[in-house]
């Protein structure tokens, strides 16, 4: 049977940003897929080394949105360990607030789409509705609704009083139990099951093998998460849980998804009670001198690391990042084989696609 | 934590036969960080084999030039004092290539079950070539297809050495030149915004 191409994007209604993708079709099934990608290369890392240090905290804030706090926090820790300097346990668990609350909002949006790609509109508004409320965290404890600006060298640039502590808990108890009757959804509804079972499947073997990362690898039997792996910030003071499935399809990576949301929740719940008192970062800034450092995080798409190099002047020498969506990419090509041309988009949707992230 | 295996330093050792430095610190949480300089790049497949072999998992690989220490050209930079502490970049790479400005570092970040492990292979800019990992690595692929069109380095044995992010049509080694903020950023705007605080200058007495 002939096979004709049909091209997928670079603007495309599914994708919030352009990624083009060649589709070699036989009929209505996928045979191969060719990504083109770059259409928002910025160049960003050169521009991190023509900025100061200090500066490009405010910089890597702005590579992503929805990882938008993983960035200038891998990129503190990496500077941190060049100059010796030690987080306060105060904004060791600040950082791990701002990183969990934007873990919820990042994984609500991406279950939420896929709703929306089904054509499950009343689903779509109701997860972003469900969402709205961390939305409304983050705007009241930080100011901003997506570039929270929460950390510096040495720590965080906010503080949490009693009430903000009291109100944060009372906002967790508002949002648990409508996650858990999303949960409820996702996994019963006809709809959802029906469009998302079985497709986009990823092995384990070909997880391993295209070293995928984050809720795409522990979709596919893969039980690695930085937060345990390799604890930071406050991690290695509470018990992470890490969810794993063994389907590797479009609803496992939605599922694995949805429970983190509700271990975040866990968690947000120990940090805030247990947050112990003290300074949040110090009060001078620090020398930088001349070294190198790596630096890893769990950003809500799975692990984000930083190479730090700096020669003793004010600005960085080299600054290199890898985005765990940078590998996924690469496996889409298999996980598009033998899907049918309708489940495309939610198939690419699947591995919570970060196109600036990965160009940057 | 991370159990290393206890091999490790020998693996790397015997797939070295040129040399390596090994260095590894643990941190307070108990998260391993090991970096090894080779002195020839040619021992890198070999190495990249053991690791391989550990069950270790490739995760990018950085490139750079490092500037020489004594040289900074516009920063007032006290070098001679920096070269003591011993944290310095040395004149010459382990494995005798010179840093001058122009040769390559690439360090490739591994990852083994939480502790990080990263080669460091050095190349001179007459002789920028090494070996392509993706026949260990899948992900090696993307990895060396991101920095062959920021650098003028080679890749020996690259499966699909196309253009990654860049577009065809775009000189190469975009990270070894100077580009323009204002190319760089694509500065446009309008002078409404200058306008307006001239305008408001004006209204405010000076």
């Amino acid at each position: 049977m002939s096979t004709y191409t049909i091209p997928v994007g670079p603007l495309h209604v599914a994708l919030e940003e352009p990624m083009y993708f060649k589709v070699e079709v036989s009929g209505e099934t996928v045979v191969s897929v060719d990504i083109t990608a770059g259409h928002v290369h910025r160049g960003v890392e050169y521009l991190l080394s023509k900025r100061t240090i200090f500066q490009n905290i405010t910089l890597t804030e702005r590579i992503c949105s929805l990882c938008s706090n993983s960035h200038p926090e891998a990129y503190c820790m990496a500077i941190e360990q060049i100059a010796g300097v030690v987080v306060s346990p105060r904004g060791e668990y600040l950082r791990a607030v701002a990183d969990e609350i934007k873990r919820i909002a990042s994984h609500l949006f991406n279950v939420g789409i896929m709703a929306h790609l089904i054509g499950f509109e009343s689903l779509f508004m109701h997860a972003m509705e469900i969402r709205e409320i961390m939305q409304d965290v983050k705007e009241t404890v930080f100011g901003n609704r997506m570039d929270i600006g929460a950390n510096c060298i040495g720590g965080v640039r906010y503080d949490l009083d009693d009430d903000q502590r009291s109100w944060l808990l009372g906002q967790l108890d508002r949002l648990e139990p409508q996650i858990d009757e999303l949960v409820g959804i996702y996994t019963t509804n006809r709809s959802i099951l029906n469009r998302t079972q079985g497709i986009g499947v990823l092995s384990p073997a070909e997880a391993i093998e295209y070293a995928v990362a984050g809720p795409v690898a522990r979709a596919s039997g893969v039980a690695y998460d930085v937060r345990v792996k390799s604890p930071y910030t406050a991690y290695d003071k509470l018990t992470v849980e890490v969810p794993t499935r063994t389907a590797g399809d479009v609803w496992s990576r939605a599922m694995i998804r949805l429970s983190e949301v509700k271990i975040s929740i866990g968690l947000l719940r120990r940090l805030i009670e247990d947050l112990p008192d003290g300074p949040t970062a110090p009060a001078e800034r620090p020398e930088i001198p001349a070294g190198e450092a790596i630096a890893k995080c769990e950003a809500p798409r799975g692990e984000l690391i930083y190479y730090v190099r700096t020669n003793g002047t004010n600005k960085p020498e080299r600054v290199k990042w890898r985005v765990p969506s940078f590998m996924n990419w690469d496996a889409l090509c298999t996980m598009l084989k033998g899907a049918r041309i309708s489940d495309i988009a939610l198939i690419v949707n699947s591995i919570d696609p970060c196109i600036s992230c990965t160009e940057r | 934590m991370t159990e290393l295996p206890v091999d490790l330093e020998a693996r790397l050792t015997a797939a070295a036969p040129a040399g390596l430095r090994l260095i590894q610190n643990t941190d307070a949480k108990g998260v391993t960080v090991l970096w090894c300089e080779l002195a020839d790049k040619n021992d890198l497949l070999g190495v990249a084999q053991e690791i391989k072999a550990v069950k270790g998992r490739l995760m990018t690989i950085s490139v750079f030039q490092p500037t020489p220490p004594e040289s900074d050209d516009d920063e007032e930079e006290d070098g001679d004092e920096k070269s003591d502490d011993g944290e310095a970049v040395p004149p010459a790479s382990l494995g005798g290539i010179a840093i001058d400005g122009k040769s390559y570092e690439l360090a490739y970040h591994f990852d083994l079950d939480g502790a990080t492990l990263t080669i460091q292979v050095f190349l001179a800019a007459d002789a920028a070539e090494v070996i392509s990992l993706t026949p260990l690595f899948r992900n090696a692929d993307w990895c060396e297809r991101d920095y062959m069109e920021n650098y003028s380095i080679h890749v020996i044995g690259h499966p699909d050495p196309r253009r990654l992010f860049l577009d065809p049509s775009i000189e190469p080694m975009a990270l070894e030149r100077l580009i323009p903020l204002s190319t760089l950023v694509n500065a446009a705007s309008t002078k409404a915004l200058w306008e307006k605080i001239i305008s408001h200058q004006s209204d405010t007495p000076s």
